[in-house]
């Protein structure tokens, strides 16, 4: 940690201070030395750039540019800013994708949001938002909305017309073996996304990923409500696992706010967590071998998340939006027979579990299948910044709940799981093990949460949530959770007095996810596009946000 | 000459092919859903067993679209083809110890180029639908049939050396426990064969819905999809009375001979096809080429030769 310090000391800053027990924040004077900065970091371990985050200030007529640094190995993280000017002639900065791969979509997101133009970027396209919002930065505080969308039909004409000039483009340059295939956003395997893969017969020369398809610009619309409202925003970033999702926001907000949780709302928040990661991860085995034509195990996953479901249906009210989670703890208290459902899905769990674990996991074929398909070294975990099933798959030890804990992790009995070589395979046996984990975890929580009501210490019906005032001071914070598919990282933005937030920026891990399927099948055949996308363990809803 | 009409249009004919196909399909429908462990429609007729007429009804009802660069000829009298080149072989299988309608010394012959000839038949469809996946169906289509066809033919071949005719009525007739154990390795062979044949898992690679969305079947909707369903299924049939016929003496029962031992016989055969389907994955078009080519036929040809040896040890004849 201090090391960090001292190398960013060097250079010309304007403050420093250590920020949780795991981060350093640094204000850096001028945007030409971010370069210099970021690379002194790479060659001290922080080789992860998680992710790049503009805010828009637009009384202080400038953009602040904040990026997120981790070292995955030492845990020592580091949050560096920087202002620019906010013109759009001027608005520019040093591109950091030549040195972190990781940076590329980021920076892209930046640029169609922000309108922050990175200099040296190798392939600064639009991503996420189609034509009409092209050089538009809707994310500005000064972006009209309603002008915008009083233009529909010119924007939908924007679209078409640039879809017909795709085509005509593609008869045009391509040769005459070569097929530009369109594997979405109509395609059975594919969900919302466009995967424009460029292939010569059954053999694919490049792939070019076109997402935003379910583009929802949660970032904007979290702005337009109040502390609590937000979370039904929120828990909108995938329906697998809305719990996490939330938790990571509301831990954000408290920060700012200042207020601390319960001890029996840290317990329920790590057992509602669980059971939302263990529904996810059902979901994630079955459309791993859905992949490979193969539904039985998806039939069965889906069986067995039902009872789950019939849990969080019991508790909230709700079975896949929950919004069970808020700042200051939960939105219900807990009855405790709500738990003997819980029980009925643990039992339906360890029923099944052998047998889904000696035909399917085990199953020869699917090995002889996925073994060598997809692989993904540590090394290209570090430099793109992966994180979660995928990043432990390939033997990294990274798991936010251990790294940093929160909630009442820091109370559970935990050890990192990792596979070793980081195919598909290993992709899957980690979903498994990690499943098993959290059935652990759960029970673990729910004996805890027992054993608390019984003698005393927590009340379930109203120690569930403290007040969280209305009005939250100015501030800046950054929360980060371990979401089923990887690290959440929430960075929240508030002004004086504010009554709803000023600027959220969500990093999710399937966009990092995505932005490897070009390193990963270029040079494969049409058959692995399936099994290695659903083996990233990719949720279009993270993916656009 | 009435006779003949009864035989074409209802038994072993259209009729009857259709109505084994649908049962067929019904029975696969019922197998598979307590292995995925889904509940199916209870309300539909007895024990909700309409719905396969139903499902089968909406599909034939739906519009069929013709996409445009459609090969409009070609593209609406494939799916019609296909059907009938499928239902021909029923005309050499002996379905009951009296009704054959083509009493053939070739039946061998007719029946397995009759299935051969199904593949480049979809391909024509593949290729008249000028669509991109269907393309690759196509050519995934001609690529199977060429490496599966091979252990099919010569696995096909074995009861006929064995028995020393390509009557398939005589094959029955002469078939017996000792002709099935002897005939077992070549089973083995027509059942894996024939699971390429008829694309399904762990061979479903030509219209592997994750990868190129069904492939030759991407653009038919409506009738004309239906009518390719129903060849498939039709198909299906047609092979596991095959099977049965050529390896497993057909109609003969264990009190009684009928056409109750042929059907149950068939049921197994699907019965195997199933369990298969809803506990394999796919593999890819590398691994199957390498499957068949270096396995698949090198111990079809094996067989061939036990085949031969066995003849002499044990049929009590020379060559």
């Amino acid at each position: 940690m201090q090391k960090i310090i001292d190398i960013l000391k060097k250079f010309d800053i304007a403050s420093i201070d250590k920020y949780k027990s795991t981060w350093v924040r640094c204000k850096l004077c001028s945007s030409e030395d971010l370069v210099q900065v970021a690379k002194a970091l790479q060659t001290n371990g922080l080789r992860s750039l998680v992710t790049v985050s503009p805010t828009d200030f637009l009384d202080d007529n400038k953009i602040e540019m904040n990026y997120f640094f981790e070292d995955y190995i030492t845990k020592r993280n580091c949050w560096l800013k920087c202002d620019i000017p906010r013109e759009m002639q001027r608005c520019e900065i040093d591109s950091l994708t030549p040195y972190f791969k990781g940076a590329n979509w980021s920076e892209r997101e930046a640029f169609s949001m922000h309108g922050v133009r990175f200099r040296g970027h190798p392939d600064l396209r639009p991503i996420i938002v189609t034509q009409d919002f092209y050089n538009k930065a809707p994310f500005r505080m000064d972006f009209d909305w309603d002008k915008h969308e009083a233009n529909q039909t010119q924007n939908i004409k924007l679209i078409v017309d640039e879809l017909k000039n795709e085509q005509i483009q593609n008869d045009k340059l391509l040769g005459e073996s070569d097929m530009m295939l369109n594997w979405g956003p109509a395609h059975p395997n594919s969900g919302p996304i466009s995967l424009k893969v460029h292939c010569n017969g059954e053999d694919i020369i490049s792939i070019d990923p076109d997402i935003g398809y379910v583009w929802r610009a949660l970032e904007h619309l979290v702005t337009k409500k109040d502390f609590i409202e937000a979370i039904v925003v929120v828990e909108r970033l995938c329906f697998m696992d809305n719990i996490n999702a939330i938790i990571g926001y509301a831990q954000a907000a408290e920060e700012i706010a200042k207020v601390e949780i319960t001890e029996f709302a840290k317990w329920l928040r790590v057992l509602l967590g669980e059971i939302s990661r263990v529904t996810s991860h059902l979901m994630g085995i079955g459309g791993f071998f859905n992949t490979m034509g193969l539904h039985t195990v998806a039939m069965w996953c889906l069986d067995m998340r039902e009872y789950f479901l019939d849990f969080f249906e019991s508790y909230s009210g709700a079975r896949i939006a929950t919004a069970a989670v808020e700042p200051g703890g939960l939105r219900w208290g807990l009855q405790e027979d709500m738990l003997d459902e819980l029980q009925k899905a643990l039992d339906k769990f360890d029923d099944t579990k052998s047998s889904l674990e000696a035909i399917f996991i085990k199953n020869k074929t699917m090995y002889f299948r996925t073994d060598k398909v997809g692989c993904i070294s540590a090394d290209e975990v570090y430099d793109y910044a992966l994180c979660g099933v995928v990043a432990r798959a390939s033997g990294v030890k990274i798991d936010v709940r251990l790294d940093e804990p929160y909630a009442a992790y820091d109370k559970i009995t935990m050890d990192y799981i990792t596979q070793k070589n980081g195919c598909a395979v290993d992709r899957l046996n980690m979903l498994y093990e990690e499943l098993k984990q959290s059935i652990d975890i759960i029970k673990q929580a729910k004996k805890h949460i027992h054993e608390g009501i019984a003698s005393g210490e927590f009340n379930p019906t109203k120690d569930h949530k403290v007040k969280f005032p209305k009005r939250l001071p100015k501030g800046e914070a950054i929360s980060r959770v371990e979401w089923s598919r990887g690290e959440v990282l929430y960075h929240l933005v508030t002004q004086e007095k504010a009554t709803n937030p000023y600027r959220l920026k969500i990093k999710a891990p399937s966009f990092n996810h995505t932005m490897m399927l070009n390193h990963l099948l270029a040079g494969q055949t049409i058959s692995d596009i399936p099994l290695v996308f659903g083996s990233l363990y990719i949720c279009q809803g993270d993916l656009d946000r | 000459m009435s006779h003949l009409f009864y035989e074409i249009l209802l038994f072993p004919g259209i009729g009857y092919l259709l109505l084994v196909s649908v049962g067929l399909y019904w029975v696969f429908r019922k197998i598979l859903a307590p292995m995925h462990k889904r509940v199916g429609p209870h309300f539909n007729g007895p024990a909700g067993s309409f719905q396969t007429i139903f499902d089968l009804s909406k599909l034939w009802t739906k519009e069929s679209i013709t996409p445009k660069g459609a090969n409009v000829y070609l593209f609406s009298l494939m799916p019609l083809i296909t059907l009938i080149i499928a239902l021909l072989p029923t005309a050499v299988i002996p379905w009951t110890p009296t009704e054959i309608v083509v009493r053939s010394s070739y039946g061998v012959i007719i029946f397995v180029i009759l299935i051969g000839l199904e593949p480049i038949l979809l391909f024509l469809t593949a290729f008249s639908s000028s669509n991109k996946y269907a393309l690759f169906g196509g050519v995934r289509v001609l690529v199977q049939m060429i490496s599966m066809e091979t252990a099919f033919f010569l696995a096909c071949l074995s009861p006929a050396i064995l028995f020393g005719t390509m009557n398939l009525h005589i094959i029955v007739q002469d078939s017996s426990w000792l002709s099935f154990a002897i005939l077992f390795p070549g089973f083995i062979i027509f059942l894996i064969a024939f699971l390429g044949l008829l694309e399904q898992p762990p061979f479903d690679i030509p219209e592997a819905e994750q990868e190129i969305v069904y492939g030759v079947y991407t653009e038919y909707s409506g009738t004309n999809y239906f009518l390719l369903q129903l060849t498939k299924f039709a198909e299906f049939s047609i092979l596991f009375a095959g099977g049965a016929t050529l390896f497993m003496g057909g109609y003969k029962g264990i009190f009684f001979n009928g056409y109750l031992f042929l059907f149950l016989k068939m049921v197994f055969i699907l019965f195997f096809m199933i369990v298969l389907r809803a506990g394999i994955v796919r593999i890819t078009m590398q691994q199957m080429l390498a499957f068949c080519w270096r396995y698949l036929i090198v111990f079809s040809l094996l067989n061939l030769a036990w085949i031969f040896i066995a003849k002499a040890l044990f049929m009590g004849s020379g060559i």
